[in-house]
């Protein structure tokens, strides 16, 4: 029996290697439309993807009005997330002054987009000048201080550097290298996307629209 | 962009014209050095509360020991150098700040770093731009918040092309 299948098989498997090919070939064409599909997907996104995305390190902090914010509260909406500093003069109002312009951008979806920024900076920034200080850029933005550990745990859960250091040649007490990038939540509370410094206007509001979406 | 270009090609002509002009005594004493797109983020000057301005006893901006004033600026200028020898900007002041200093910003793996430094190069017959990211001329313990609209006077100190006066636009 097995003979006559394996004779049966000799025939057919010109049979199969020709219609091999096409059937291969099929296979193939999917894959390739999976994978062309795949990184058209990714290349959606004008930031950097995080793949596969993973949930959002949840965390609880002090607004500038003194109320207790939690990010797992925001379902629903964007979240940009931002590490910097009040003294900071270029890095940080660049970044807020751009998020600013992007969320005005999407219009009526602009309730949706939740701009926070978290200080590296503790020891300066009470929850006042928070206040002051984003007030200057939106009075919608919401700006976070606490403890200086639970802090330095949120930075690590997104992978935030921020080191204070005491420079010679300038006035100012100390500085803090930090990390320049958004990250960007999305309304599943998925961490999807990092926008890297200097990353145009027009590309976050795009990205924010897919978000939205 | 290419207007800015342009409009620095056509002063540094003007310039080159004057000198002639006026013969080789003042062309030394031409001024050398142009500023373009000259403007200033946004910025609170943080008086109401929480100041933390210049202490008095370290001299140290942003310390615990608080006075007056605490919110920092910066100012951005494109710097063109009509001149055969390259220059250099060596301070700058301005009315409405406590300090002011030159400083310069590094993306290092995504880490800005920023710095003090002690001149900003502007090459002959060249141009160096401040930007987001790149140089500013800080200010620090604003006296008064930075509003768009506003025009914050500074004075800017070259090397070889003595002091040149600017105003920066609030955006």
């Amino acid at each position: 029996v097995g003979i006559r299948l394996d004779e049966g098989s000799i025939p057919a498997a010109p049979e199969v290697s020709m219609r091999g090919p096409g059937f291969v070939g099929t296979i193939m064409a999917v894959l390739i439309l999976l994978l062309l599909a795949g990184l058209a997907g990714a290349a959606q996104f004008k930031g950097g993807l995080l793949t596969p995305t993973r949930a959002a390190a949840d965390f609880s902090l002090t607004a500038q009005d003194g109320k207790e914010f939690r990010l797992s509260e925001e379902r629903g909406k964007v979240v940009a997330l931002w590490f910097g500093y009040t003294f900071c003069p270029d890095v940080c109002p660049t970044t807020l002054a751009e998020l600013s312009q992007a969320r005005q951008r999407l219009g009526k979806d602009a309730g949706r987009l939740r701009v926070v920024m978290v200080t590296v900076d503790p020891e300066r920034d009470t929850p006042a000048r928070l206040r002051e200080y984003v007030n200057a850029f939106s009075g919608a933005f919401t700006a976070l201080t606490g403890p200086p550990d639970r802090l330095a745990a949120v930075r690590k859960a997104y992978g935030v550097v921020a080191e204070k250091r005491v420079v010679s040649g300038t006035s100012a007490a100390y500085l803090i290298d930090h990390s320049a990038f958004v990250y960007v939540v999305d309304p599943a509370g998925q961490l999807r996307v990092m926008f890297p410094f200097g990353m145009s206007i027009d590309d976050m509001v795009h990205d924010f629209k897919l978000l939205l979406q | 962009m290419r207007k800015t270009k342009r409009s620095a090609v056509i002063r540094a002509a003007v310039l080159v014209l004057a000198a002639l002009a006026t013969g080789p005594a003042a062309h030394a004493q031409a001024q050398t050095i142009q500023t373009s797109n000259a403007w200033a983020r946004r910025a609170p000057a943080m008086e109401s509360m929480d100041k933390m301005g210049k202490s008095e006893t370290t001299g140290k901006m942003g310390g615990m020991d608080k006075m007056g004033g605490g919110g920092n600026g910066a100012v951005y200028v494109t710097l063109s150098n009509a001149g055969a020898q390259a220059d250099s900007l060596l301070s700058a002041s301005s009315e409405v700040a406590q300090t002011v200093e030159l400083h310069e910003v590094k993306n290092e793996g995504g880490v800005m770093k920023m710095r003090p430094v002690q001149a900003i190069p502007v090459p002959a017959k060249g141009k160096t731009e401040l930007k987001p990211g790149g140089y500013h001329i800080m200010l620090m313990g604003l006296k008064q918040d930075l509003k768009p609209g506003d025009r914050i006077p500074l004075v800017l100190k070259f090397e070889k092309g003595g002091e040149v006066r600017v105003e920066a636009a609030v955006r």
